[in-house]
């Protein structure tokens, strides 16, 4: 007789290893969430730090993972750099190197001198705002991924021995990339900005409206949130805020691609936004290890640098100009009576027309064979003389009128003088 | 009484659990142990690497497939229920969820293939395509059931992407599938 355990040995199992999973996921989901740095991206409670237990399955199962990952991402490195580090190219190739590394520093810092230009430095020491700029970074390499279309997170190969922490921005030259989650000794984990559980706060250059940036179900970042009224147009760049402490301000996010209402919620649109950042294909990236208040020894340099450019250019500009405003000043203007008068011109360029002279009323006609209606005449008026139809001597001081030309007797009344052509009849 | 025979009894008794009323003769294959050791290894790092060669083409499910060959190979419900936990789980330690969601998926996904193996010859091609193809969806909708139902998140899932993966693991199934044939133990 088979007892009951093992005849069903194998659905006992099975149940038993379902229900210990599902225990781990409820005491994971419904544990106390330990406050992280940044008070977005909290989004479906997934934001909390993980609990001793559950960490340590991550750390196995990144042990176990990442070693090979750097193995395989090293080897095609090492590869790589055996092939371009040639003798003949080493030199250039390093000098590229560090060529590019501070083109992308300026880049960076150019976008966010961008932003403190437009809204004045002195208005925000007035408001007693610290801006905070990247002061020192860390470059990494990213060696893999979660390998799952439901988690758009990236491992990179530095960690807490390089100075990582969580919450860290990670960024590169061309714009944001997302923020370290977890970090191990030699590893962390970046949770890129296409994810679902992710969240920056951004801000439209134009329109300046506010927004938070996280992913879809197909892995374009997304501003939602925002009103149905809001004057959107796709071309927009969307920045950085800086309003969730983790990406300073002011830094490229990407630009609008579309704006679509939200299908769950009337009265909100979604904007989908295209990265700056080549999501896809993260090779290298910078990790921002520290904010300050004020720029570093090496930012303030390259400013120096750029500023003394541009002001070479400006003063030199400036001094063309003064030295022609010195010369108007001193030759004297001359000016020949006898050149014809130079037409006044309009507001669109075009010399104004002559200023036209006032129309003479006309004086009516006298009627040829007045009646009692006739004006100023009486029943017993005698028909007016031919001398009376021609103008008196008051009227030589009007301007002369042209003669129209009589025309030929007819059959119809005279017709009445128009405004818009004035005519009068002289003998 | 050696111990293999022992051990055939076991699973013939095993069988008979599902299979009352048809005795069959079946062959429980086996593989050498490093083979068990490095390829679901292997399968996890590829599953971590791929995609960023690929980007968003990675549509593929490697660790669920080696949870799927090894069970309808070993034909041991058992197995195929421990070996797709903690392939599942380790899949969950890369990402940033919780863990236990691929875990629950491949541990249904794995004891199913076993059971399947038990009754279905799965030495044809096209049986493994369909069936991987179908294995996977299941993975698929016991995920976002896990997500949705048990964990309550609001997580948008996108089914085309789903019907690729699928296809992919399918497509790659037909390939690697005999590759590891070659691997068996032959008696």
């Amino acid at each position: 007789m088979e007892s009951f355990f093992s005849r069903y040995r194998n659905l006992i199992v099975l149940l038993a290893v379902l229900l210990g999973q599902v225990i781990g996921l409820a005491v994971q989901v419904s544990k106390p969430a330990v406050p992280v740095n940044g008070p977005i991206g909290k989004a479906g409670g997934a934001e909390t730090k993980d609990g001793r237990n559950v960490r340590v399955i991550r750390l196995w199962a990144a042990g176990m993972v990442l070693p090979f990952e750097r193995a395989l991402h090293g080897a095609g490195e090492g590869i790589r750099g055996f092939w371009a580090q040639y003798v003949d190219l080493r030199h250039t190739r390093d000098e590229n190197k560090r060529l590019q590394e501070t083109v992308d520093r300026l880049r960076l810092e150019q976008a966010m001198l961008h932003e403190d230009a437009l809204e004045g430095q002195r208005l925000q020491a007035l408001l007693k705002f610290q801006q905070s700029y990247i002061y020192a970074t860390t470059p990494a390499q990213v060696i893999g991924s979660s390998g799952s279309m439901q988690s758009r997170v990236v491992w990179i190969d530095k960690g807490s021995n390089d100075g990582l922490q969580p919450d860290m921005a990670v960024i590169t030259g061309d714009g944001i990339v997302g923020k370290v989650r977890d970090v191990f000794a030699h590893s962390a984990q970046v949770l890129v900005i296409n994810d679902q559980t992710s969240g920056a706060g951004v801000v439209l250059e134009t329109t300046r409206i506010r927004g938070i940036l996280r992913g879809n179900a197909w892995g374009q970042p997304q501003v939602v949130n925002i009103l149905i009224d809001s004057r959107i147009q796709p071309g927009e760049k969307v920045l950085t805020a800086g309003g969730d402490q983790i990406f300073p301000r002011g830094l490229p996010v990407g630009v609008v691609e579309r704006v679509e209402r939200d299908p769950e919620r009337s009265g909100f649109i979604n904007v989908t936004v295209k990265p700056a950042a080549d999501l896809q294909h993260l090779d290298e990236v910078l990790v921002v290890t520290s904010l300050e208040p004020h720029l570093s020894a090496a930012q303030m340099a390259d400013l120096k640098t750029s500023e003394d450019l541009k002001g070479a250019e400006a003063a030199a500009d400036l001094a063309r100009k003064k030295a022609a405003a010195e010369m108007a000043e001193r030759l004297p203007s001359l000016k020949d009576p006898n050149a014809p008068e130079t037409p006044k011109l309009g507001p669109d360029g075009k010399p104004l027309p002559a200023t036209p002279t006032v129309p003479v009323t006309p004086k009516p006609l006298q009627p040829i064979h007045p009646d009692r209606f006739s004006p100023g005449s009486s029943e017993n008026a005698p028909a007016p003389a031919t001398d009376d139809l021609t103008d008196s001597g008051a009227d030589a001081a009007a301007p002369k009128q042209s003669v129209p030309p009589k025309t030929g007797p007819s059959k119809t009344p005279a017709p009445k003088p128009k405004t818009d052509k004035p005519q009068g009849r002289t003998p | 009484m050696s111990a293999s025979v022992c051990s055939r009894r076991r699973n013939a008794i095993a069988v008979e659990t599902f299979l009352p009323d048809n005795r069959r003769e079946f062959e429980i294959r086996r593989y050498p142990s490093y083979v068990y050791a490095l390829v679901p290894l292997l399968a996890l790092v590829l599953q971590a690497w791929l995609p960023r060669l690929l980007g968003r083409f990675a549509y593929m499910d490697l660790p669920l497939l080696v949870t799927i060959y090894f069970a309808l190979n070993r034909r041991s419900p058992i197995h195929g229920t421990l070996l797709g936990a903690v392939l599942g789980m380790a899949q969950d330690g890369l990402t940033q969820g919780a863990i236990g969601i691929h875990g629950i998926a491949n541990t249904v996904c794995g004891f199913l293939s076993a059971v399947i193996g038990l009754r279905v010859v799965v030495d044809n091609n096209i049986i493994r395509l369909l069936l991987n193809f179908v294995l996977t969806l299941l993975s698929g909708a016991i995920m976002f059931f896990v997500i949705h139902m048990l964990l309550g998140l609001d997580w948008r899932s996108n089914w085309l992407d789903e019907v690729f993966r699928a296809a992919g693991n399918a497509g790659i199934g037909a390939v690697v599938f005999p590759l590891l044939d070659r691997t068996q133990i032959r008696d």
